[in-house]
């Protein structure tokens, strides 16, 4: 059996360039019509879909194209007033998930009076267990993004202390894998995305010196494929979105130069649509707000000057986490 | 959304696709108002089962419409017969089966056919086993399936040596199941821990994974699953904390240890001894941090010449370790550990390392650049023996630099931090408070506490960059530091430390940036 590489070939004819205009276009259009069929169809997950463009908008430094008063007013509705979290849509359930996605929005607003804050973090509380993991919702899912959730939620709140950190660091950490990396439970595999999500909720709880750092960038760093994308674990197909999830750990671990940079932005930008406007994971294929926000994210931590600074571990703008006074561990090297 | 692609379609298709879509739209809206409504009335019934049952057939990962039918369950397990409710739990497993077809990497369908198993009191935990081998089939690293498959084991508990044999069957299936090593390595840790030696794993057992290891590599190099399986075992060595070197002055005491540890370790574990007195005071973590691998103590004390001063160290197994400090200057004293950085293995394992390294060796021969034999072959060499392969080591790193440039930054930094390790050995060796770094163009600083106590260090002709200077707050002590020919291109993050010299010549850097420095560090010479 012979061995090959799973990968893309980058085209010629692949932009080459940022479209910003493009894609500040394609978001604010993104939704305008409520009859559309994905729009529809991805009501389930509307609280995360605003945080995507708005971030996206807020990097792009054209976030006044967003409806703001409509946003908050729709995330102030999303809350229930019994448990205190927040859901993905009017008629669907608290969760997790929504409940930092629609923090995050209102971070970014400076507008976190437009919720019941206490209500929020009792939800949160709520959801830690003994061995410190978190549930997704009362409904007990146990993941490792749930953790960061938490923590990221409590933390753009100044309400860390509201729930056992020390607990919820042991949690992830027992879900360190013999690569260095992480999963969503004990016992998971590695996966770029979870590892984001762990090393991410270490940054905030300022316990970076628990990481086998060596072991855990060197796998990073071995994500990078020959056409310059980034994989989420060995032997997969790149997609646009790892290049933020292995880039924002590899920049908290202060180790992003063990990727070739410029490789990588060719990648990303190859991953535009010049018609639509938008990113999508691979070369060709649909475009989405999701992977518009970690294209758009992955580019700024490459350090490409057209668009705002991010802070790799919140994935917000750094100017919303300066103005938070929030200072999340980034290692030495 | 993933993996769709993008594809050309004429006016004609487009618009008939568009009326397909609203159609489907259509049925879908109506579906979930009707659903909307009946749960604003309470209505917790057969009816909403089989509605919510149809749109998740077609969109699984709408998590509310899970939440919509536990509720039901839940109502219809205190009014229904067993029998009754083992037919309904049956069918929501079918519609789990069936929507994870159509997405095997719904989160929610997975989720719920746990809720199921957990709730119902008849679980067949053995068919759960067969519908992970058959998954595992169709898709041997869906990530979900081998969740699913642990959750399983969690619950019916079979011989952990089936699972570890399933592990050997897959390998030999396909050498690059990442998937497969990676359960594997947890039913290495289970199933054979040296408990006696402090070691993660048997001796034995060691040796035949890296044999297994090797015969993987060998079938094709560029497969890396089984080269990260490697790196693991070749690491997994037993772990010592140590104090590394302890400094008292007039002004403070520091102590670096070879790991992080906590704030109440060094309170409850570590004792500095002044004349028969433990001084008494608050430890700081270097960075500010819970955890750290060096703290400092602002003492009161004051530190005369001829003083008798020692650092006891309480150790696991609670025997105490105790260090003399030797005053080096006048009032000047520090106590420096035997230090080592190299791997220790038993015997058994180092004579199969050495074996290994000769078959490595071979393959080079056959295929020069391979960058896997390479890269193995320098991590072999250095755990049989760091000192005496020094060179040869740094060598290989050299040659990765250049045929695997995508990760040049990353063999920079090994090759600099093996350095580093050789030098700190050979620095450790004398006894002074004024060193150089006799490495070549170093590009990082890792293990920077062991100079904590360093008067004068000298970084001078690296290839350090900006990216460094915030971990030069280790040098708790420095008063003169050589940073010249290096690659500063900016000196932002450079921590508050009371030098009294520092030589920044000969780097890339913009006058502006060395004005803000002289603002920072008012009583320090700057040679810029
Ligand atoms: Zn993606």
């Amino acid at each position: 059996m012979s061995f090959k590489t799973k990968d893309v070939v980058l085209s010629q004819t692949r932009p080459t360039t940022l479209l910003l205009q493009k894609h500040a276009d394609y978001l604010a259009s993104y939704g305008l019509n409520k009859d559309d069929f994905e729009y529809c169809m991805t009501e389930y997950l509307r609280m995360s879909g605003i945080y995507w463009s708005l971030t996206a908008m807020e990097l792009m430094d054209q976030s006044s194209r967003m409806p703001k008063d409509d946003i908050i007013e729709f995330i102030s509705l999303c809350q229930d007033s019994e448990s205190g979290g927040i859901s993905a849509s009017n008629g669907h359930d608290p969760h997790m998930l929504y409940t930092l996605s629609a923090v995050q929005v209102l971070a970014m607003y400076d507008r976190s009076d437009a919720i019941n804050i206490d209500g929020v973090v009792k939800f949160v509380v709520s959801l830690q267990q003994d061995d410190g993991s978190f549930f997704g919702d009362k409904w007990g899912e146990v993941d490792t993004r749930f953790s960061f959730c938490a923590v990221m939620t409590l933390s753009l709140l100044h309400r860390l202390d509201a729930i056992n950190v020390n607990r919820a660091v042991d949690f992830v950490l027992s879900c360190m894998n013999f690569d260095g990396g992480f999963g969503s439970k004990p016992g998971s595999e590695s996966h770029a995305g979870l590892i984001y999500c762990c090393v991410g909720t270490l940054s905030i709880c300022k316990r970076m010196d628990a990481l086998k750092v060596d072991e855990l960038a060197w796998w990073l760093c071995e994500r990078q494929l020959p056409s310059g994308g980034l994989n989420g674990r060995p032997e997969k197909l790149p997609d646009l979105c790892y290049s933020w999830w292995v880039m924002a750990s590899l920049s908290m671990l202060n180790r992003i130069h063990w990727v070739d940079q410029e490789k990588l932005e060719q990648y990303i930008l190859a991953c535009q649509d010049s018609e639509t406007g938008g990113f999508s994971d691979r070369p060709g294929d649909i475009t989405d707000p999701f992977h518009t926000l970690f294209g758009l994210a992955g580019l700024s931590l490459l350090g490409n000057s057209s668009i705002k600074q991010v802070n790799p571990t919140y994935c917000m703008p750094q100017e919303t986490i300066d103005r938070l006074r929030l200072e999340p561990q980034i290692l030495l090297i | 959304m993933h993996g769709r692609l993008k594809v050309r379609t004429s006016e004609e298709e487009k618009v008939k696709k568009e009326k397909e879509r609203q159609e489907k739209l259509k049925v879908f809206k109506h579906a979930m108002n009707v659903i909307q409504n009946k749960r604003k009335k309470c209505e917790l019934d057969t009816e909403q089962l089989d509605v919510t049952g149809q749109v998740l057939t077609k969109n699984p990962d709408i998590y509310t419409l899970w939440n919509i039918r536990r509720e039901i369950l839940i109502v219809f397990r205190s009014n229904l017969s067993v029998m009754e409710m083992t037919k309904l739990y049956d069918a929501e497993l079918s519609l789990t089966e069936y929507c994870l077809k159509i997405n095997p990497k719904s989160y929610c369908a997975w989720h719920q056919r746990e809720w199921v198993l957990m709730t119902r009191s008849d679980p067949d935990w053995q068919k759960e086993l067969a519908l992970c081998n058959t998954y595992l089939k169709l898709d041997e690293r869906n990530f979900h399936t081998w969740d699913y498959r642990r959750f399983v084991v969690s619950q019916c508990k079979p011989d952990l040596q089936e699972e570890f044999n399933y592990t050997t069957e897959k390998l030999h299936d396909n050498f690059s199941n990442y998937s497969a090593w990676h359960y594997r390595s947890k039913m290495l840790l289970h199933l054979f821990p040296d408990k006696k030696g402090g070691r993660p794993i048997q001796d034995s057992h060691y040796k035949q994974e890296l044999k297994m290891v090797l015969s993987a590599a060998f079938t094709d190099p560029d497969d890396t699953s089984a080269w990260f399986y490697q790196r693991w075992l070749l690491g997994a060595v037993k772990n010592i904390t140590q104090i590394v070197v302890c400094t008292v002055t007039p002004s403070k005491v520091t102590i670096a240890i070879n790991n992080s540890v906590s704030k109440s370790y060094i309170k409850e574990k570590i004792k500095v001894i002044i004349n028969n007195h433990e001084v008494i005071g608050e430890w700081k973590s270097c960075l500010g941090n819970e955890y750290d691998d060096l703290w400092v103590l602002n003492h009161d004390q004051s530190i005369r010449n001829h003083l008798d001063i020692k650092v006891k160290h309480i150790l696991v197994d609670n025997e105490m370790e105790v260090m003399r400090l030797s005053e080096l200057k006048p009032a000047i004293y520090v106590g420096r550990n035997k230090i080592s950085f190299q791997n220790k293995y038993s015997s058994t394992v180092l004579d199969e390392l050495n074996e290994q390294l000769d078959a490595c060796r071979q393959l080079l021969e056959l295929e020069p650049d391979n960058r896997w034999t390479l890269l193995t072959t320098a991590f072999f060499l250095h755990c049989v023996d760091a000192k005496a392969y020094h060179k040869e080591i740094i060598d290989i790193i050299s040659t990765l630099i250049n045929i695997d440039e995508q990760r040049a930054g990353y063999y920079s930094d090994l090759k600099s931090k093996w350095c580093m390790e050789d030098n700190i050995q050979e620095n450790y060796a004398n006894l002074s408070l004024d060193y150089k770094v006799e490495c070549k163009k170093l590009s990082s600083l890792p293990h920077l506490q062991y100079y904590s106590f360093c008067e004068a260090l000298d970084l001078s002709n690296q290839n350090l960059t900006s990216r460094v200077l915030p971990g030069l707050i280790k040098l708790q002590h420095c008063k003169k530091l050589n940073l010249s020919n290096n690659k500063l291109t900016s000196l932002q993050g450079f921590p508050y430390l009371t030098l009294e010299e520092l030589n920044i010549t000969d780097n890339p850097l913009i006058e502006n940036h060395v004005e803000q420095l002289r603002k920072k560090l008012k009583n320090t010479k700057i040679f810029f």
